[in-house]
């Protein structure tokens, strides 16, 4: 084995010359990489039909021929050659022959390159219109829109996974109820699907079962019994499954449940890793910001009681109620203390994620169908659940609503560029909801439900910082928060137009719509009285020659959604994108960057990563989350979510020094604004150069 | 008959002890943490002579670490002036039984029972490697008297920094170019965690020698004895990177690593550089770097969380911050 050659250029980027890294190395690195590696291993056709056809016949390709002719696939490979597409990083390259272009079955030769793999999805989108897939291919080339991993990856291919991956569901507390679970976490998982659980409804250690006190062995065993699960069932092997368990901060178990990640516990009880979330009502707030006593309760007790679950009460008004009634087991803590608990265990592992139950709420379309009750692995998505009853064999279940997503991403550098926001979006919206059409997930009836009747979707956004840093705007600065006031609320209007549009074509919309904010008009409140335009000179210029919908538009749309209804339940969430924002050339996210060359490991490479467009004349630009107020951060983001109507993935990015205080009054502070949830927490650890030179 | 001393952790005895302490702490962690488990599969597509390259850097690792968490630091901390020092190393001497027990970790998962036995049985054979074992273990066993002299204790802790700053490079070569490639790389963030250790181990002990050497009349001799141990060990070093790295031909590449990581060691000591260094491996050398790195959480486990020492409560005027919508 010898050094691979692409893969030292890539290192000795971060070789300094004159305190300027070797960015060029970069480039070489590219070119060898197609030179030395992929051109070497692609399998040679010589010509087009040739090509498709042996996909096709090899069971590599689905029967395009089904939907189209040659020549109108021919049209779009042309189209799509045609714009003579390079990779712009090694990165980007390397993680797209790494992970997404088709291989043959030996797994050694490519048989795609990228041209191609945006060709298929999008033949595949289009379901034989030709117009369409037209559409959905330069918007693809342009990198305009990027589809989650599993549509980019899945789409056209015969032998594939589902084309969607992240999946949410409540536990029913019961052992039909915790069965069903792991059988779903096992079958989703083994299609590549991350799934996330709603531990709340779990009735907590010592508890009664059958009336018998003590016997309750509560979240714990649950967690361990679903990490073994997801790390069984991974996706033939390619990646390991992943799942996450959320958990409502006033059940009993929540210290136990934190408890699980600290870096030294025994092992019965530490989990590795299955991701944590804790549910954050806004009492529990209100409780640590007057210091009042805080009671955890037993969720069974509560249960026994009132007949509804502790985490489908709106605390703000049974929370005295519980604390009065005897007959509830609670027990007491300190809510300021339980708060630096939560920051501890950040620190210490970066979880677990929080999720604000009342922000998420507040302003829910759908909050007369039901609540959000959790959210998922990336914390970007909050969508109504409900718990099924799942019965003995010869009776009928009681299936209700899980939770299904289905995402991409726009890539706001090049939509900006291209002024093309209103047409990403729109083909964006057809295309996310040309995957839910075709994604029936028969195993898990409450994930196939949900899909089925709310037809949710989650259009999210990209290289927010890149395009930022390429116009010379800092991110956290006032025309940051400009540019995404206006950009949010246009993705947020052409989105909503769009799903209207579908409605409207299929006379369809999603279950539930009559009783919904977008029916009675509330939901357009913020919008219809007045418009909403950049107030910086700078920014205006930026959206120069693109039309920006005003009031009178939004009212328009009011009345067009009250006639036609809207098809899609929920349409907007931002996730963390990885993978797909290297491809992409992109910063992920509406993040900040991490440094100006990240350095990045995955399961299975590291690789150095310059961020897009960085240069000398701009790296000031690419100011390191590490080095920002995390307040002007969660500031962007408030601005950002009051136009999303699911969540933000947002990161907060400490340091070593940074105290759990520190931490624990972004979570007040991210709360106060109305975010609905925080993901990781990334800490940069301080090297012992840094503590050996300030005090040595 | 003296009197007995309780460390006192309120006054400071010096300008570095309560720093390395928290440090150390800050850095605390266990092979169980880990998931090398997930190397399985890779393992199992390694040439056969990389596979045995790699089962023997990290044999060596634990014989040397092994060393150091039983003779080393137990040794030199019965020398050493202030009991926060003595605390400090006591506290390094644990983590490199940890060391020691993660090496073998990595390879009890992903080799068999035999291949494991027949692994430590040629650690114990091994002349060269026995060899770097039995040159330094002769300075720590000169500690073993109820006084020594400053010279033998400087002595003693230059051999320390040499095998943490020095030897262990040798072995750590291989883990790092194989991660920076992309193979190994959850057994990777074991051995990351091992570098940043050792890292802190070579900066205070070498710290510690600093001290001591300022104290003896004739220092410059005391420095030649160190070069001349330096010099011999490094051709011993050589031929032990020829007979592991020679078949998978890293072998220039390892030796000028092993150059860079004795200059190291020289400055650890508040010495000048010894060798000339060209050009490092990139790979390796990023993947020495320990500074906080980007991951997936779902993919891998990160080597960048450490333990947290302080907790510090909230306060009512944390919640007084003005939270108004921008616009």
């Amino acid at each position: 084995m010898v050094t691979k050659k692409w893969i030292l250029l890539n290192n000795e980027i971060m070789v300094k010359n004159d305190d300027e890294f070797s960015l060029h190395k970069d480039k070489e690195a590219v070119r060898s990489y197609f030179l030395d590696f992929v051109n070497k291993n692609t399998v040679f056709f010589y010509t087009l039909k040739e090509k498709i056809d042996y996909l096709i016949e090899q069971e590599y390709y689905i029967d395009f021929y089904q939907w189209y002719t040659f020549e109108q696939m021919q049209e779009v490979y042309d189209s799509v050659y045609a714009k003579k597409f390079r990779f712009q990083s090694f990165m980007s390259a390397f993680k797209f022959f790494q992970s997404y272009a088709l291989r043959d079955d030996s797994g050694e030769k490519f048989l795609e390159r990228y041209e191609d793999r945006v060709v298929a999805v999008s033949l595949f989108l289009a379901r034989g219109d030709v117009k369409q897939a037209l559409e959905y291919a330069e918007m693809l080339i342009n990198q305009e829109y990027q589809p989650a991993t599993p549509t980019f990856l899945n789409s056209g291919k015969k032998r594939s996974g589902e084309l969607v991956s992240c999946f949410l569901d409540e536990i029913g507390d019961n052992l039909n109820g915790i069965g069903y679970a792991i059988d779903s976490a096992m079958k989703l998982s083994s299609i590549g699907g991350g799934v996330s659980f709603n531990l709340s409804k779990i009735r907590a250690r010592g508890e009664s079962i059958k009336d018998v006190e003590g016997r309750a062995g509560g979240v714990l065993p649950i967690m361990k019994i679903l990490e073994d699960t997801f790390s069984y069932a991974n996706q033939l092997g390619q990646r390991p499954g992943a799942g996450a368990v959320y958990l409502n901060v006033f059940h009993t178990d929540i210290e136990e449940f934190l408890d699980c990640k600290k870096i030294n516990v025994d092992e019965k009880v530490r989990i590795k890793s299955l991701s944590i979330g804790v549910v954050v009502p806004d009492k529990f707030m209100e409780l640590a910001e007057k210091d009042e006593a805080c009671y955890l309760f037993h969720p069974h007790t509560v249960l026994k009681q009132y007949g509804k679950y502790l985490d489908e009460m709106d605390m703000d008004e049974m929370y005295e109620e519980l604390v009065t009634n005897p007959a509830v087991k609670k027990k007491k803590v300190n809510a300021r203390h339980l708060m630096v608990k939560i920051a501890q265990t950040q620190k210490e592992s970066g979880y677990p994620y929080l999720f604000f139950k009342g922000n998420a709420n507040r302003g829910h379309a759908l909050k007369d169908l039901g609540n959000v009750k959790f959210s998922n692995l990336c914390t970007e998505i909050m969508q109504i659940s409900d718990v099924s009853d799942i019965e003995i064999y010869g009776t009928e279940d009681k299936i209700r609503y899980g939770i299904s997503c289905n995402l991409g991403s726009l890539n706001i550098a090049t939509v900006m560029d291209n002024k093309r926001i209103k047409e990403a979006v729109k083909t964006a919206m057809r295309s996310l909801t040309i995957v839910s059409d075709i994604t029936n997930i028969a195993m898990v009836p409450s994930v196939q439900k949900a899909n089925k009747e709310l037809h949710s979707v989650g259009l999210g956004a990209m290289n927010l910082h890149g395009f930022l840093a390429k116009n010379f705007i800092m991110y956290e600065s006032k025309e940051a928060l400009d540019f995404c006031n206006v950009f949010f609320m246009m993705v947020n209007f052409y989105s909503l137009q769009s799903s209207m549009e579908i409605a409207r074509e299929r006379k369809e919309t999603f279950v539930g719509f009559e009783s919904s904010e977008y029916a009675n008009g509330n939901y357009f409140n913020q919008y219809i009285t007045k418009d909403i335009v950049p107030v910086n000179d700078k920014i205006a210029a930026l959206f120069e020659g693109v039309e920006i919908p005003t009031a009178a538009d939004w009212t328009q749309l009011m009345n067009d959604v009250k006639e036609h209804g809207v098809f899609h339940a929920y349409r907007l969430a931002i996730a963390p994108n990885q993978s797909t924002s290297y491809i992409m050339n992109a910063t992920a996210s509406v993040m900040p960057v991490v440094d100006v060359i990240e350095v990045r490991e995955y399961g299975d490479s590291t690789t150095y990563y310059p961020m897009p467009y960085l240069d000398n004349d701009n790296y000031f630009f690419y100011k390191s989350a590490y080095d920002m107020d995390q307040k002007n951060v969660l500031r962007l983001i408030s601005v950002i979510q009051k136009h999303v109507d699911q969540g933000i993935s947002t990161i907060l990015h400490t340091n070593t020094k940074d105290t759990t205080r520190d931490i624990a009054k972004y979570y007040i502070y991210a709360h106060k604004m109305g975010l609905k949830s925080l993901y990781y927490t990334r800490t940069r650890k301080a090297g012992i150069d840094e503590c050996v030179s300030c005090s040595v | 008959m003296s009197n007995y001393k309780a460390v006192n952790w309120n006054t400071p005895e010096n300008d570095y002890a309560g720093m390395f302490w928290e440090q150390n702490l800050r850095q605390f962690w266990v092979d169980t943490e880990y998931i090398p488990s997930k190397d399985i599969d890779i393992w199992k597509t390694l040439a056969p002579e990389i596979q045995e390259a790699y089962k023997r850097a990290l044999g060596g690792l634990t014989l040397l670490d092994t060393l150091q968490s039983h003779t080393g630091m137990p040794k030199l901390l019965d020398h050493i002036d202030g009991l926060q020092n003595k605390a400090v190393l006591s506290f390094m001497c644990m983590m490199e039984a940890i060391h020691a027990k993660s090496y073998s970790t990595i390879f009890t998962t992903v080799a068999t029972t035999a291949e494991i036995n027949e692994l430590f049985e040629w650690v114990e054979n091994n002349k060269l490697l026995q060899f770097k074992a039995a040159t330094i273990d002769k300075y720590y066993r000169k500690l073993d008297a109820d006084k020594v002299s400053n010279e033998t204790l400087f002595m003693g802790l230059a051999a320390s920094v040499l095998l943490e700053t020095f030897l262990f490079y040798s072995g750590f070569f291989m883990p790092l170019w194989l991660s920076g490639q992309g193979q190994m790389v959850a057994s990777a963030d074991i051995i990351k965690k091992i570098v940043a250790d050792e890292s802190i181990h070579g900066v205070f002990v070498g710290l510690l020698a600093q001290d001591v050497y300022k104290k003896l009349p004739n220092p410059e001799k005391s420095k030649a004895e160190l070069v001349e141990l330096l010099m011999e060990l490094y051709e011993n070093e050589l031929k032990y990177t020829d007979e592991l790295y020679t078949e998978i031909g890293l072998t220039a590449d390892v030796k000028e690593y092993i150059r860079y990581n004795a200059n190291k060691a020289m400055m650890n000591l508040g010495f000048e550089e010894i060798f000339e260094v060209k050009a490092i491996n990139s790979i390796v050398l990023n993947g020495l770097n320990g500074e906080t790195t980007q991951h997936d959480f779902f993919s891998k486990k990160s080597t960048n969380y450490e333990k947290s020492t302080e907790v510090i409560y909230l306060r009512d005027e944390d919640f007084q911050m003005d939270a108004d919508p921008v616009f």
